[in-house]
């Protein structure tokens, strides 16, 4: 054990080695997405592939925006992404504050028809909620994006646990020095539970932006297509001509995921805190 | 389901139910309190429950949308789905959807536990690595899976080159039945893992040196210390973990819409896409209803056996 160093044994800097291979291997594909997006065409399939691109070509990005329409895409998932967020939140917090305050029968009841949407995925569902849709024309708007998603029993269930983690002398301070219930939420409650709030919200953020088997159903037309979707059909329509514009595909996915990478890479800390709150439940 | 209005003579304060002034002020502060949680409660009743109904209600009926018309047929479909042609798919994409759980299952526990040992350095070197291997967790599904199908390709695809330099012939991953399905599971690996990793190390931070210590006095040696004291006491992360992976493997879709469609020869057809190809590919809603309401009671076994097993079955001591 004492080969290396004398601090540390062998072990360590097998470890040390493993451990820089598993991260070459895991980061490659990114590596991988980002490197054929700025190859030309000829360049991207070479029988032997560069590692490194030979020339920058950034105009892959520009023609994807443009051609693709990935402008456009990008405007349909911001919307949708900000409509499901907004009436998550509103009928997410309303919902929690009954639910851990208030005092009607049958409320424990209710809860637990909540919890027990948890269960029911959009995957069985979609058939009778597409017809629904379709039969109030629907299709390819906004609110048909949006309305199915308009409530989230994950973003209940751990709302009214954090609200009721909160102490019910403050709800009652808050009642007795007149605030009315959406005072008490939003001066009581709201900035006691800020950090629950921000990652929950950030879970439902990035839910909303990777969106794709609803959106797919409802919205096939060009108007109301989103980015998951718009990328799946870039390799659709290029791909019936060989596989030359991979590198406009992969300038695709990088648009795609660029402002998901940036806004967790900046909030990492909360994001895991999130992660390992719902593993410790 | 709401209060019965109490029909006491005094009313209470004029507010938001100015309509009724028999209301006591204790049952009127009930009735606001319900209004809170109506809008949550009515969306989830339109989208979530009203739809399971209509699904077995479909399930009885030969609705499909090319025609205008739909007549009750009684039990038909759920005849088909279980002795006709239907049941063929049914325990294909079964079969294959329980395979693919089983795969993203492992990678997750097993993958994810061997990482987090690996990775559990405290140098901001490994910190930085880590932080990588959880990157493809952010990269969305739909980008995961075309840079894979880049990856996988056949003729001008970097793992073939990579392959080729050891001398091996070059495969078609996406296109062959045998290697389909683990390429689409190649694609979750890469998704799944450091998920797994970090899970696991924020649980294995929580767990007390002293346990180790004493171990360690007693000459245990660390393979000794990982079996009786670290995966004993992560085995209610390890639940967490095999309860919400199984549960969101069930409904994979996106990957093998991108990836593969469900082919080749429906080798990768999992059972959402079953659902999916029968009713928007098909237009056969009564099929594809008759599939959701099994897929639905799949989902429900699980959920159910789950709870009552992690009951009596887990270590809770960290």
């Amino acid at each position: 054990m004492t080969i290396g160093s004398r601090k540390h044994g062998v072990g360590y800097y097998v470890i040390t080695v493993v451990a820089v291979l598993i991260t070459i291997v895991m980061i490659f594909p990114l590596y991988w997405m980002v490197a054929t997006s700025v190859k030309s065409a000829a360049e991207s399939q070479l029988i032997i592939p560069t590692l490194f691109p030979r020339e920058f070509h950034f105009e892959n990005y520009l023609n994807v925006l443009t051609r693709a329409n990935f402008l456009k895409y990008y405007w349909n998932t911001i919307v949708m992404t900000a409509g499901v967020l907004i009436l998550q939140i509103g009928t997410g917090t309303l919902a929690a504050y009954g639910f851990a305050f208030g005092k009607f029968k049958g409320r424990d009841i209710m809860f637990y028809i909540v919890l027990g949407a948890l269960m029911i995925p959009l995957q069985v569902t979609f058939i009778p909620i597409f017809i629904m849709c379709s039969g109030w024309g629907l299709q390819d708007t906004f609110l048909g994006l949006i309305l199915p998603e308009a409530v989230s029993a994950y973003y209940i269930f751990m709302m009214r646990n954090s609200f009721m983690a909160v102490d019910q002398s403050y709800v009652d301070a808050g009642l007795i020095d007149g605030l009315s219930r959406f005072g008490t939420i939003q001066h009581v409650l709201v900035p006691m539970c800020k950090a629950t709030i921000f990652t929950v919200t950030l879970v439902t953020f990035s839910n909303g932006w990777n969106a794709y088997f609803w959106p797919k159903i409802i919205a096939k037309n060009e108007v109301r297509r989103v980015l998951t979707v718009g990328l799946a059909q870039l390799k659709q329509t290029f791909a019936g001509q060989a596989v030359s514009n991979y590198h406009e595909i992969m300038a695709g996915a990088v648009l795609a995921v660029l402002p998901l990478v940036i806004l967790f890479m900046i909030f990492q800390k909360y994001m895991m805190t999130g992660y390992s709150k719902a593993a410790m439940k | 389901m709401t209060d019965s209005p109490a029909r006491t003579p005094q009313s209470g304060q004029t507010g938001i139910q100015e309509k009724k002034p028999l209301l006591t002020a204790r049952t009127k502060s009930k009735i606001v309190d319900f209004l809170f949680v109506v809008p949550a409660l009515a969306l989830l009743a339109l989208f979530t429950y009203y739809p399971v109904a209509k699904l077995v209600q479909i399930s009885f009926t030969d609705w499909n949308l090319l025609s205008p018309t739909w007549d009750w047929v009684g039990p038909k479909n759920w005849i088909w789905l279980f002795t006709g042609s239907g049941a063929k798919y049914l325990w294909n994409s079964l079969k294959i959807t329980f395979l693919y759980s089983l795969g993203e299952i492992f990678a997750t526990l097993v993958g994810g536990m061997i990482l987090a040992l690996i990775f559990s350095r405290m140098t901001r070197g490994f910190s930085a690595m880590r932080a990588i291997l959880f990157v493809p967790k952010y990269v969305a599904m739909s980008s995961c899976a075309v840079v894979f199908m880049w990856i996988l390709n056949t003729d001008y695809g970097v793992l073939n080159y990579f392959l080729s330099l050891a001398g091996a012939a070059p495969v078609d991953w996406l296109g062959q039945k045998s290697t389909a399905l683990i390429s689409v599971l190649m694609t979750t690996c890469w998704r799944v893992l450091g998920y797994g990793m970090m899970i696991y190390l924020s649980a294995m931070i929580g767990i007390s040196p002293q346990y180790y210590e004493a171990a360690a006095l007693d000459g245990a040696t660390r393979t000794q210390q990982f079996f009786s004291i670290t995966l004993p006491l992560l085995s209610p992360t390890t639940l967490f973990l095999l309860v919400t992976t199984f549960l969101s493997s069930m409904k994979v879709f996106q990957s093998v819409d991108i990836l593969t469609e469900g082919g080749p020869s429906r080798s990768t057809e999992v059972f959402v896409y079953l659902i999916y190809r029968y009713a928007m590919v098909d237009f056969r809603m009564d099929r594809a209803a008759t599939s959701a309401v099994m897929f639905f009671v799949i989902l429900l076994a699980i959920t159910v056996a789950t709870m009552k097993y992690s009951n009596n079955s887990v270590n809770y001591d960290s």
